[in-house]
């Protein structure tokens, strides 16, 4: 089947709408990340505290730009929205969320480690994370801790195995209804 | 505001119920009209990723949960023209005859008022409707009713090793029954078992709404409205019967639609919640609640995951989400003193290896190198299948009003959910007995899921007596008999067999008798 490059990744995994000075372009996150595309609803130190904690959570988050993914994802109606979260029965808006436990991660790292999160040694992070899945962070104000974990988790594991690429890396077919006519 | 033209039938929701009542009426010559609170979707719009599946789901307006228990309403409900059965796995078992009589065979529960034979010809139409695909005589557990219209669908590896386990502990498996096509069936092609149904099936090879009923109602006539979100049953000023719904379109705008008779089927808690938001001088406590009992006897089947590794590779990744096998040994509902209820499994889940119910999912606890080791070996040798528990109707498990209100101001739903001890030992039983399968059936390691909550039943319940009931056994209001209630919603008892076949069912056998009846129905 013969299908063009645009319906190809719109069908295949995880392309999504980006606005690009006015112009809304079809990117997949990992390109938005390499091309720097802006952000609309995180600011810069929520990305930077994001990309931090899911490269953690599972390396490869960053550069496949789970960052990107939940900012386009932010921007739509909760219904709308492809997020993890969404199985969660949380209250909406969901940048809420996001804004909170963002801000509270940055928070806690500074309070607790001495460090931003960006800057967090693999042990300081290591700690920070088992301490938010297990739900004990000394003095967390924002969200509970064990669905921050979920969410930030989950978020990362859609960019890096939940498309044709994370399933070619990991060595099974993707077995997509139209046949892929070439590797994006 | 703008006054659309007067329909026979507007029917609120276009999913499982919806379907079918909008296909039957606009065959019986009958003016419909489908709102959808949802997006107008196409089978070509139906993306092979669990990501883009998230798009099927709930969501909006947010359902305000409390109580114990989750009846996870945004994985169980759907959003968009199909509703929630785009995105089930057509698992279609039929409800058994003791789980219709249940508190008169048990004392325990509710009676329907109906029992299993009078509804069995309906059970027999759907399958005959859709295609379904299983083995009547393997699956020894089923009750009465004419075959399957098709051969099995294939066991692959995946389920040949989870039958080991069950085989070395006497416990026995069949084919599972589904609406999947396992050969070329009415135009429409086989499945080709590449395990994306959660995503929704683009092929037509799994029963949605988009390929048997929708089609059929729109071909009759019917017309779909999708972006229409219904916030009340209008009633006359006596309150004796319905004159349309309220709804609002995308842009926001408020609109009145007339119509002789309403379908309300727009899932479990929606149902409620609209009844509830409809109260007037006539019904203060909410349109068809002069019993006390809407929003009442709230279910949802306490469900177990069991998870494990395998020496073998199992093509996890390959087969159909809902699995390949089935099992009924242990539906007897008295089991001992402090566990009841009957239960099923569903062996050898397709699993790809992100999402809720994915690979990564299996094993919370991991991060970093850890789960990158696990996701990899797991997309390989991982063994999945679910327990599926019957949970008994409480009228304290129920549905109310919150005090917050959506965007047009219509009150949210608020959720009290606790289980009783019963389907919490039930559900401690099935957990333990799936990783005794799994180490019986080789695994090297076998873990269990956290307590998941499959199908949301109850909360308008059929029954006779109109004084502890929501509807009659055709599901209109006892109230307002112009008002019909469509999908699970009605059930009296969850049974543990999975809901949508039976929503069917009790859809086809309501729209025949009032189609035929429809004078009485709308005077």
């Amino acid at each position: 089947m013969s299908i063009s490059r645009r319906n190809f990744i719109r069908q295949s995994g995880l392309a999504v709408t980006f606005t690009v000075a006015g112009r809304a372009m079809l990117l997949t996150p990992r390109e938005a990340y390499a091309g720097d595309i802006p952000f609309s609803v995180l600011n810069r130190e929520e990305v930077d505290t994001l990309e931090a904690i899911c490269e953690h959570l599972l390396s490869g988050a960053r550069g496949n730009g789970v960052a990107h993914f939940v900012d386009s994802q932010l921007s739509l109606d909760p219904a709308d929205s492809m997020l993890f979260i969404k199985c969660f029965e949380l209250e909406q808006p969901f940048p809420d969320f996001y804004r909170s436990a963002l801000a509270e991660l940055s928070r806690v790292s500074e309070t607790v480690y001495g460090k931003s999160i960006v800057e967090l040694d693999q042990a300081g992070a290591v700690s920070l994370i088992e301490s938010l899945r297990d739900g004990n962070v000394p003095g967390w104000i924002g969200p509970p801790p064990p669905l921050v974990y979920h969410a930030l988790r989950n978020d990362a594991v859609d960019v890096v195995y939940g498309t044709m690429e994370g399933f070619a890396d990991l060595g099974i077919p993707y077995l997509a209804h139209i046949e892929p006519p070439e590797a994006w | 505001m703008r006054q659309p033209e007067k329909v026979d039938v507007v029917i609120v929701g276009s999913g499982a119920a919806g379907s079918v009542y909008a296909a039957i009426f606009a065959e019986a010559g009958k003016s419909v009209l489908v709102l959808e609170k949802g997006t107008d979707r196409k089978l070509t719009d139906l993306y092979s990723s669990q990501i883009w599946a998230r798009r099927l789901k709930g969501g909006a307006p947010h359902v305000v949960e409390e109580g114990k228990d989750s009846i996870w309403y945004n994985f169980n409900a759907g959003h968009g023209y199909g509703g929630a059965a785009m995105h089930h796995y057509a698992v279609w078992p039929r409800y058994h005859e003791d789980d219709m009589q249940e508190h008169t065979l048990y004392g325990k529960g509710l009676d329907w008022p109906l029992e299993y034979e009078q509804l069995r010809p309906w059970y027999d139409q759907v399958q005959e409707d859709v295609g379904m695909s299983g083995d009547a005589e393997k699956e020894i557990w089923r009750p009465p009713g004419a075959p399957y219209p098709l051969p099995p669908l294939p066991v692959f590896e995946h389920g040949e090793i989870l039958a080991r386990g069950f085989t070395e502990l006497d416990l026995r498996t069949s084919p599972i029954p589904v609406a999947i096509l396992s050969r070329e069936y009415k135009g429409r092609p086989a499945c080709i078992y590449d395990s994306w149904c959660d995503a929704g099936c683009p092929t037509g090879a799994l029963a949605n709404p988009l390929v048997e009923y929708l089609p059929r109602a729109v071909k009759a006539g019917a017309v779909m409205q999708a972006d229409s979100y219904v916030t009340r049953v209008l009633t006359d000023r006596k309150g004796m019967k319905a004159t349309g719904v309220e709804y609002y379109d995308k842009a926001g705008e408020r609109h009145e639609q007339a119509a002789d008779a309403v379908v309300l089927a727009a899932f479990t808690v929606e149902n409620s919640r609209i009844l509830l938001n409809s109260a007037t001088d006539s019904h203060a406590g909410g349109l068809g609640n002069s019993s006390g009992t809407l929003g009442r006897y709230l279910m949802s089947h306490p469900a177990v995951n069991v998870f494990g590794m395998f020496r073998e590779e199992t093509r996890c990744y390959y087969g159909v989400t809902g699995g390949q096998l089935f099992s009924q040994d242990g539906f007897e509902k008295e089991k001992s003193g402090d566990i009841y209820g009957s239960r099923q499994w569903e062996i050898g889940l397709g699993t790809k290896p992100n999402d809720l119910l994915g690979i990564a999912m299996s094993r919370v606890d991991l991060f970093g190198n850890d789960l990158h080791e696990f996701v990899e070996r797991g997309s390989r040798h991982l063994g999945a299948m679910v327990g599926v528990c019957e949970c008994l109707p409480h009228e304290t498990n129920r549905i109310e009003l919150a005090g917050s209100k959506d965007r047009f101001g219509m009150r949210l739903a608020r959720v009290n959910f606790n289980l009783d001890d019963y389907a919490r030992n039930l559900w401690r039983q099935t957990a333990d007995l799936g990783v005794e399968i799994f180490k019986a059936a080789g695994a090297t390691e076998a873990w269990h899921s956290p307590p998941g909550g499959q199908h949301i039943m109850g909360g308008t319940i059929m029954g006779n007596d109109r004084k502890s009931s929501v509807t009659n056994e055709y599901a209109q209001l006892h109230d307002v008999p112009n008002v019909i209630i469509g999908g699970p919603s009605v059930f009296p008892t969850s049974s543990s067999v999975n809901s949508t076949f039976t929503a069917h069912a009790v859809s086809l056998r309501s729209a025949r008798h009032i189609a035929e009846h429809w004078g009485g129905v709308v005077a």
